[in-house]
């Protein structure tokens, strides 16, 4: 079943919607979905122009299409665990929270907080994604635990803060202090970034571009010629974060 | 009239012992007082009565009407936001969120653009503090990181640090060594014993070396971290170590500078692995009079101390998302109420302008740039001058301030009550 979500003209257009009901599961049984608009209440057909094409007996036969002005809505795809999402535009904030299985397509930029704690399923975001992508909530001591998020473009600052599991592939820039916090997965950044994996205490990290403001902390390990993505490259190897007596690895391309 | 012990109501200090001469409703001298504390005392710039933008002028309106007006205003928002809170008294700012409940709404103090960072990173690993009165009586090192007391908090160093003897610190000027670590020369890093000297944004790293530092790992230093030599890292880290008693404080210099939050939790972490050698706490330095008491009643009724989002009916809270700054950055609010606080002259440009935008009412005794934005203002009685209340010292301590005198104002818990009947009774 394809469930196309078109979204409607709004008076005042850049207040939030909150939307954690736009998840495959729940368009099975087409429910009596509500989203919130500010703090307004609505039903889904308030905000939306719903289609519904074809049958499906199951969530993972169940694809949502987002299209419109889709940058203010926050928290789709919130704990999703089948299925299929497809955001045409850009999507906002907390996109795939604690997703465990599934997919979500993103065409445009993505929010902050993309993949905030997810257990599995992927996330491929074609264009920039905003502070926070994979990370963990406020005061959470793990973020990411499994299943791969991939941003096309760059990242923002805090990139999977409290990445404990699962793989984060940036393939631009990342803000400052990517993999801050680490303790497991992997972070693959693919173009420069500031102060890499502070107070990381496991996990690996490899950046394919330049890692400005290294932190003094780290340890060299010598080098190691790796093959990613079925390329050889010549690797830093640096272990850390030392104030913290930290076992992460970081590797930097030479 | 003289009153004695007046609690000043400027900054976080809370300073106690002020002595005020009042005349009638005017007050004519404070002494004991800094440079900040007189301007307070003394100003007189306050708004008369309520005003109501009409065009380009101002019509006086009567207090009925601008809290009718004011009620309407929040009533017919989708996402009002309500902001301020650190100048008024911890009763007010209890009414507040109430109100924000109530209407579901955003409540957000001014720890949003000072020391939110720092609460982020206490609920990350803690915070190892102690009272003022810890440090006045025993600390023998004294470490000012990101922070201007001198400019900023005036009496700091008088009342508990430097200058101040102790029970167990009988010459502290002697006794105490001075650490202060920033980017720039300041008055305060005159007064050091020890003045490091940081590349901007580089705290983050030397807070990292130092830690290494402390847990022996001296050998993994290079030659020099953001600026500062590594024999001065050392000498730091050993001055630190060999403390009996150690205190940080550390100011918006650290919690702004980029890094914001993980600077702090890396200073908390520095403080705890010294506190592996010798004693050692860490506080920050709050700026704004009241806003720990802000923190502190958003906390007691909402569960969260700032950047409160109750649209869901709900008290949510994400700094970075509903945070005032951010709210008003990106557009989304479409009322705003402003109790005790001046975002117009504090908040980047762009929130400046969707205040002007959207219907903003400001309750507050002076005319500040934030009236120049405002639809409606309310002037209220001043929380330590003529309204009486309770405010939180920076250090956590409740301190209950007093009424000098009789004045013509209402203070900002009867307007504030006002409002939550009126929104009450229309919610039904």
């Amino acid at each position: 079943m394809r469930v196309i979500l078109k979204t409607r003209p709004r008076a005042k257009p850049k207040i939030p919607i909150e939307a954690e009901e736009i998840i495959p599961q729940n368009f099975l049984r087409k429910n009596d979905i509500r989203v919130y608009e500010g703090n307004k209440e609505r039903a889904l057909d308030d905000l939306f122009f719903v289609t519904y094409e074809g049958p499906a007996v199951s969530p993972d036969q169940v694809e949502i299409v987002l299209t419109g002005d889709t940058g203010v809505i926050k928290r789709v795809g919130e704990y999703m665990n089948a299925g299929r999402i497809i955001i045409e535009g850009d999507i906002g904030m907390h996109c795939g929270n604690f997703m465990s299985a599934g997919e979500i397509l993103i065409r445009g930029n993505a929010d902050a907080w993309l993949g905030r704690e997810m257990r599995g399923g992927h996330i491929l975001c074609e264009g920039n994604s905003g502070h926070y992508c994979a990370a963990g909530y406020r005061g959470e001591k793990r973020g990411m635990r499994g299943g791969i998020v991939e941003v096309r473009g760059n990242s923002g600052d805090f990139t999977a803060e409290y990445l404990s599991g699962g793989e984060v592939i940036i393939h631009g820039d990342c803000g400052d202090l990517p993999g801050v916090e680490m303790r497991g997965g992997t972070l693959v950044i693919g173009g420069d970034c500031s102060r890499p994996c502070g107070n990381m205490t496991g996990g690996t990290c490899m950046i394919f571009g330049e890692a400005h403001k290294f932190l003094p902390t780290f340890r060299k390990n010598g080098t190691d010629d790796i093959v990613y993505a079925g390329k050889h490259y010549l690797m830093n190897l640096f272990r850390g974060d030392v104030a913290n007596r930290g076992k992460g690895t970081l590797m930097v391309r030479q | 009239m003289k009153i004695e012990d007046v609690v000043c109501s400027f900054c976080g200090c809370l300073c106690d012992d002020l002595v005020v001469e009042v005349e009638g409703t005017r007050v004519i001298s404070v002494e004991n007082g800094c440079t900040l504390a007189s301007e307070k005392f003394l100003g007189d710039h306050r708004l008369k009565t309520p005003i109501r933008r009409d065009g380009n002028s101002w019509t006086k309106i009567s207090y009925d009407e601008a809290i009718a007006e004011t009620a309407e205003i929040l009533l017919d928002a989708d996402r009002p936001l309500l902001y301020g809170w650190s100048g008024t008294f911890g009763e007010a700012q209890s009414v507040g969120v109430h109100l924000a409940e109530i209407l579901g709404a955003v409540i957000d103090n001014t720890s949003t653009v000072c020391h939110g960072p720092s609460i982020l990173a206490i609920q990350e690993v803690g915070h190892p503090g102690c009272t003022l009165g810890q440090v006045k009586n025993r600390a023998d090192v004294v470490v000012y990181w990101g922070a201007n007391p001198v400019d900023a908090h005036p009496r700091h160093m008088s009342r508990y640090t430097t200058y101040c003897d102790g029970f167990f610190r009988k010459d502290a000027f002697k006794d105490r060594k001075v650490i202060v670590v920033d980017v720039r020369d300041t008055e305060s890093s005159i007064l050091a014993d020890e003045f490091v000297k940081v590349n901007p944004g580089g705290d983050y790293a030397v807070l990292s070396a130092l830690r290494a530092i402390v847990r022996g790992k001296r050998g993994i230093i290079p030659p020099e971290v953001e600026g500062v030599s590594r024999e001065q890292l050392f000498r730091v880290a050993d001055i630190c170590m060999s403390a009996k008693f150690g205190a940080v404080f550390f100011g918006v210099g650290l919690t702004m500078a980029p890094g914001k939050n993980k600077n702090i939790r890396n200073a908390i972490e520095f403080t705890e692995e010294l506190s592996r050698h010798t004693k050692f706490t860490i506080s920050p330095m709050r700026g704004h009079w009241n806003v720990y008491g802000s923190n502190e009643v958003f906390t007691w009724i909402s569960g969260y101390p700032y950047a409160v989002d109750f649209a869901r009916g709900i008290a949510f809270y994400n700094p970075g998302e509903t945070t005032s700054v951010d709210i008003l950055k990106r557009g989304e609010c479409d009322a705003c109420l402003v109790v005790a606080s001046d975002p117009g002259a504090h908040f980047p440009k762009e929130c400046a302008e969707h205040l002007a935008r959207i219907p903003t009412v400001q309750i507050d005794p002076h005319v500040n740039v934030t009236t120049h934005l405002s639809r409606i203002q309310i002037p209220v009685a001043v929380a330590g001058i003529d309204a009486e209340g309770t405010a939180y010292r920076m250090d956590g301590v409740p301190i209950r301030t007093r009424k000098l005198f009789q004045g013509q104002y209402p203070d900002d818990f009867e307007v504030l009550e006002k409002i939550y009947a009126i929104v009450k009774e229309a919610k039904g």
